[in-house]
């Protein structure tokens, strides 16, 4: 849910990473840090075990200020994906207003995938969302492996869904990441501009809202 | 702090203590004190996490150092911060996972309590299943037992009566010859002893054929041969048939004492309230033992007839009292009654639309109370 406090002309918006373990949410999340370049960006807060398994949530606030005056957030969060941590899994992923599912491309990872999809509509369910309205984009990450399943089977397999084209992404090598947290942005924006009126009374069309949020260091290809 | 997630003021990361110990320890680095505060002083610069201004940061001897100060500041706050949000996280969890298991110990204990609910009501039909068998064999066993016992005393009346009768006739038809001869013989001593003798002999045995007589009349009473199954009933006649044949059952050594009003004859079953009186009087004969007595009472009202069987016996125990009425029960030692006297006794009378009371104290004496509508189906 966009947390809209007037007082301070402030909107915080909530994105979840979402996914089976594994999958390289975590890493979305550190190249996003060190690839964006976005007005405001704070620093990037990772809670893992020893052995790098995500155990709380990771987080990266990013941000800009219109001309109008609003302070916008944007908080990105990471679940844990391994099973066992369920609850923390619906705690992070309550009041979210996006979700990126970052599947993991592996032919032997197929069912985790589906699994966790499963997961994330129950969840979302639980938190009172609702997977074919809640602005999502899938990511299909690990592409530099040998074993993937056929890009074109996966955008087959998933045309006759919301969530059609599918993003391709190594986020290891840094591909695509930034490509898919732009697809995440644009049907962020219909949301919360239907809500908020972000291009009326703020200023904020559809491209400034993610050039802004999404600006790279390697110069401004949005 | 509302959600885990909600951003933190400086007073959710630290004490006031821990903030003060904090300017002191930056104080003593910097070449000017410093200090750390949650408003905006002249001269600060904005202590930040999470793009959020948190606090403030004054005095030192530059900006720079200031700025270095208070970047110092949000680099330890991303740590406290880190476990602040952990913790806060653990907690929403805890607390969510906490409350979904009360949910499903309150679902769990509901589905038990339906569940439970289910075997009691299973409980009863199976109880009213097994009472309405127990009831079935009894009527069962009780319309055999009256069967037989009304075709056996049927039998025997039908056997005895004719030769008692012939038999009871010539002993009076010999009697009056013994009269007639009396003139014809010498009249010695011995003739007039021998004489006096047979005539003697032949009383007795007349008085011997009345009573047998007299028992076969009962016995047809009790088993109604006589009678169609719905008759017209003369309870006091029904009453001293039973009380005859409890009598000789027990050797003519009951004290009853029979006090019958005059009572107007009530449609009914004859041989099965018989048999209920019979079985009444029984159970009181038992209680009393040798030295005894019964009290038999009948009287009429507009209501009814009511019939008192009362007794100064060994009484019930209370606790066996609620069973009384329980078929097969018996206080007696097995094999001295199937214990289904009061059970058929209160069964007639309900079918009579009836009431029998039952009113007894141990080592008192019991009192049966039988009433019986004047009109049937009242
Ligand atoms: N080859 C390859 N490995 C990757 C890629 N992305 C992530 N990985 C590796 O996969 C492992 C898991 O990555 P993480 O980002 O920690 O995965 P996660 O989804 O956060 O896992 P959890 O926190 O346990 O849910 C790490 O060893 C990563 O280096 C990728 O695009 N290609
Ligand atoms: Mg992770």
């Amino acid at each position: 849910m966009p947390d809209f406090s007037p007082e301070d002309n402030k909107l915080a918006l909530k994105v979840v990473f979402y996914g089976p373990a594994l999958s390289g949410k975590t890493t979305n999340l550190m190249q996003l840090h060190s690839l964006l370049n976005p007005e405001r960006k704070g620093e990037l807060m990772v809670l893992e075990t020893r052995d790098d398994r995500t155990l709380f949530f990771d987080m990266l606030p990013i941000g800009l200020r219109s001309r109008s005056g609003l302070d916008l957030r944007l908080k990105l969060y990471t679940v844990p994906g391994q099973v066992q941590h369920d609850s923390t899994r619906k705690a992070v992923l309550s009041r979210a207003d996006g979700v990126v599912f970052v599947a993991d491309s592996q032919i032997a990872q197929q069912d985790n995938n589906a699994i966790a999809f499963g997961n994330l509509e129950d969840n979302l369910d639980k938190v009172g969302l609702d997977i074919d309205t809640v602005p999502m984009v899938v990511q299909f990450n690990k592409r530099d492996l040998p074993n993937v399943v056929e890009e074109t089977e996966l955008q087959g397999r998933w045309a006759g869904t919301p969530w059609a084209p599918l993003s391709m992404a190594s986020a290891l090598k840094g591909e695509g990441v930034i490509e898919t947290f732009r697809v995440l942005l644009d049907r962020l924006y219909t949301v919360i501009d239907s809500e908020f009126d972000l291009a009326g009374r703020h200023d904020i069309d559809r491209t400034t809202f993610i050039r802004r949020l999404s600006a790279s260091h390697g110069g401004d290809d949005a | 702090m509302r959600n885990f997630e909600d951003d933190p003021a400086l007073a959710d990361l630290l004490t006031p203590n821990q903030i003060q110990r904090l300017s002191e320890g930056l104080s003593a680095l910097c070449r000017e004190p410093v200090l750390i505060t949650e408003q905006r002083l002249n001269e600060s610069v904005p202590v930040e996490f999470n793009l959020e201004t948190i606090g403030w940061l004054s005095g030192g001897a530059s900006a720079s150092e200031r700025e270095a100060a208070a970047g110092l500041v949000s680099f330890l706050m991303l740590f406290v911060a880190k476990y602040r949000l952990a913790a806060n996280l653990h907690h929403d969890t805890t607390e969510a996972s906490y409350a979904e298991l009360q949910r499903q110990n309150a679902a769990l204990k509901a589905s038990e309590a339906r569940y439970r609910e289910l075997s009691d009501q299973l409980q009863q039909q199976v109880d009213e299943q097994v009472a309405v068998i127990r009831q079935t064999q009894q009527e069962l066993y009780e319309s055999a037992r009256l069967r037989s016992v009304g075709h056996l005393a049927a039998g025997v009346a039908h056997e005895i009566n004719n030769p008692v009768g012939f038999i009871s006739s010539n002993l009076r038809v010999a009697r009056d010859y013994v009269d007639n001869l009396e003139p014809l013989l010498p009249d010695t001593a011995d003739n007039r002893d021998m004489l006096g003798d047979f005539s003697d002999l032949l009383s007795e045995s007349i008085e011997g054929t009345d009573r047998i007589a007299r028992i076969v009349a009962d016995l047809k009473t009790f088993a109604s041969i006589d009678q169609a199954d719905n008759a017209l009933c003369d309870l006091n006649s029904l009453l001293l048939s039973a009380i005859h044949l409890v009598q000789t059952e027990y050797d003519h050594n009951l004290t009853i004492i029979e006090s019958l009003g005059e009572l107007p004859r009530i449609p009914g079953h004859p041989s099965r309230l018989s048999q209920t009186l019979f079985n009444l009087l029984d159970n009181a004969a038992q209680a009393i033992g040798n030295d005894g007595r019964i009290l038999v009472r009948t009287q009429a009202d507009d209501a009814g007839i009511q019939v008192t069987i009362q007794d100064n016996g060994c009484g019930i125990p209370d606790s066996i009292r609620s069973q009384v009425f329980d078929a097969f029960f018996t206080t007696r030692p097995v094999g001295s009654g199937a214990g289904l006297g009061l059970t058929v006794a209160r069964d007639t009378v309900h079918a009579h639309g009836g009431q029998l009371t039952l009113d007894s104290q141990e080592e008192a004496g019991t009192r049966v109370i039988l009433v019986l509508p004047a009109k049937q189906g009242a």
